[in-house]
């Protein structure tokens, strides 16, 4: 790679790392957050920020350091370094219970012994809220989740997804400065789990509240928040908005845990990618780089006619229908490409057949090979 | 299978709730005739309804000591890592493995060295030593399963430590608490072995008075005393089936 090549590459990295500023003023601030287990770092040199009214995520595999780093906002894991501000307050060495947040957890963890209402008016009696005001409060939260019918349920008798909509009333009841939420649509099934996510954005819109939100699910994050931070090894690879981090990978590692996408390894040379096997996509505006890699989304590898420009042979070796789309996996002269098309009843390819396909180069994106 | 075990453990108290009716003098089944004067010999007996009264003091002292001490140690246990740590679980279940009578004369030997031989103090301190095993393996057991996270969720919610435990904790682990206050009293209520070393003569438990009445005797008041017993903790069962149901003291 020649020295300008490597300065550009990652300068692009490193803007794109940093992302755009949080709207409104930072309510949760974190900076330089570190957690070490023995020799183990579980969040390295961690910071963010959350932006009043924010719906931020942290996305990632299990033990990327996610859910350690929703701990320490919430006060249950002490951090080795760094500091948390909530609201503007240094919150870094309070316990959790003198912590202006508000978490819903993963097993939604409701008081198994009290009822719903009970469940909600917990917090308030904490804080000494007079009993009118608690009950109205309670009141006003159940009917937002709309369960004031069950008011007089316990816990148990509920369904997974009413759980969680009294978890969320309870922890919205103290109207906190920011809603944790804990992988909160993993106990649940796929349906519901869908249904769900749309009913808790409505619900957040609903009420204006700053959310920080961990998962694992990269739809749930893409679907929800209005930015991702991409979490990995402790670390961030990436913050930006859901489209920054689909349209424009910051790393190899963010590219394949977000959606499914291609790899191809090439040079550029005169706004040219080309690999070895002779794949080559026009990429107008990036230097010369010897060894750089081309993420290809599914959707932009298309089927070509017989005299596409710069189009390819390739070969199927599997294909799996979804009914609106199936999904090609091919064999390029030794590259593997994956393909997302519509194909019309009787033309749908089975595996072994050559088709002839032809990449858009609209949107491909250029990343440094590791 | 199981009707026969359910009727081989019922059969003995059977045996001797109906031999305790007996008219006859002597202790034998089938009893002769029906009559409750048994009954009112044992409950006019100073000896038998004075040990009874000591045993159900000494045991309900007892319960209440070893649920203090067994709790905390439990919950110690539980959630702190610390040196030394399985060496205590060890010794909080060691009573139970340790023979009740080279228990019973290791006290004496250590109460005497304090003064404390022959006095109630020592003997309740006998009986939380042997009641505090149960009382920390049910605790454990329970608190195993416990969802820690329901407690971060009160912390969450602005209850500090003491209320949390009080609120949520405590609350939770109710069902334990309970089947351990059951194991932990009637073990202290049937033991013999430790009360007859750490025994006084003002303080002698119902077991023990049995025990030596029976070198004695062996008459028919000895088969109501047991049906008394065996009542009062029928009577405790059923108090503990409406209060919180067996199914989850079990």
């Amino acid at each position: 790679m020649n020295a300008r090549a490597l300065t550009e590459s990652s300068n692009v990295v490193s803007e794109v790392t940093k992302g755009p500023a949080p709207q409104g003023q930072a309510v949760v601030t974190v900076q330089q957050l570190t957690k070490m287990y023995d020799t183990f770092t579980a969040v390295d040199s961690l910071s963010l920020e959350v932006g009043q009214g924010e719906l931020l995520c942290l996305l990632g595999p299990s033990g990327c350091g996610k859910t350690t780093t929703l701990s320490m906002i919430a006060g249950f894991v002490q951090p080795t370094r760094g500091a948390i501000h909530i609201a503007g307050a240094d919150v870094t060495r309070l316990p959790p219970y003198k912590r202006d947040t508000g978490m819903v957890f993963q097993s939604y963890a409701l008081f198994p012994h009290m009822t719903v209402a009970a469940n909600v008016a917990f917090g308030l009696e904490n804080v000494g809220v007079a009993k009118v005001q608690r009950k109205r409060r309670v009141g006003e939260m159940l009917d937002l989740v709309e369960l004031g019918h069950l008011a007089n349920r316990f816990p148990r008798e509920l369904s997974g997804g009413q759980q969680q909509r009294v978890a969320l009333a309870r922890a919205l009841a103290l109207r906190p400065a920011v809603l944790l939420l804990d992988e909160p649509f993993s106990n649940l099934d796929a349906q519901l789990r869908v249904r769900l996510r749309e009913e808790m954005r409505r619900l957040i819109d609903a009420v204006d509240i700053t959310t920080l939100f961990v998962t694992h699910d990269q739809d749930e994050a893409l679907v929800l928040s209005d930015r991702i931070v991409v979490m990995n090894k402790g670390r961030i690879e990436q913050i930006g908005t859901p489209q920054e981090i689909y349209e424009e990978p910051a790393s190899r590692f963010v590219a394949e845990f977000i959606g499914s996408c291609s790899l191809l390894e090439g040079t550029v040379r005169d706004g040219e990618f080309r690999t070895q096997r002779g794949i080559s996509v026009p990429v107008a505006a990036a230097a010369n780089i010897e060894r750089a890699l081309l993420v290809l989304r599914p959707e932009q590898v298309r089927l070509s006619g017989p005299t596409g420009a710069r189009a390819f042979d390739a070969r199927v070796e599997n294909s799996s229908y979804y009914g609106g789309m199936t999904r090609v996996r091919l064999n390029a002269g030794g590259e593997s490409l994956l393909m997302e098309a519509h194909f019309a009843g009787a033309d749908v390819p089975k595996p072994g057949d050559d088709i002839r396909v032809q990449i858009s180069p609209v949107g491909v994106r250029l990343i440094p090979a590791p | 299978m199981r009707p026969i075990v359910y009727v081989g453990l019922c059969i003995p108290a059977v045996i001797i709730v109906a031999a305790s009716f007996t008219a006859g003098e002597a202790l034998r089944f089938p009893p002769e005739g029906f009559s409750l004067r048994w009954y009112r010999a044992a409950l006019s007996s100073a000896p038998f309804m004075g040990s009874l009264w000591t045993s159900v003091r000494l045991a309900c002292l007892a319960t209440i000591g070893a649920l203090s001490l067994g709790l905390c140690a439990a919950m110690a246990l539980d959630r702190y890592r610390f040196r030394g740590r399985e060496v205590i679980r060890n010794l909080t279940l060691s009573p139970l493995v340790v023979p009740m009578v080279v228990l019973g004369i290791a006290l004496l030997q250590f109460l005497a060295s304090m003064k404390l031989n022959q006095t109630f103090v020592g003997l309740l301190a006998g009986h939380v030593l042997i009641t505090v095993p149960y009382v920390v393996r049910t605790l454990t057991a329970s608190l195993v399963l416990f969802d820690r996270s329901i407690e971060q969720a009160a912390a969450n919610l602005r209850a500090p430590p003491w209320r949390v435990l009080r609120l949520v904790t405590l609350p939770i682990l109710f069902p334990a608490i309970i089947s351990a206050t059951v194991f932990a009293f009637v073990t202290s209520f049937g033991n013999v072995t430790l009360s007859i070393f750490l025994g006084t003569s003002q303080a002698t438990t119902l077991p023990v008075q049995i025990f030596t009445y029976v070198e004695q005797n062996y008459d028919p008041v000895l088969a109501a005393v047991s049906a008394v017993v065996i009542m009062v903790t029928l009577a405790m069962i059923l108090v503990i089936e409406k209060v919180v149901g067996v199914e989850k003291v079990a």
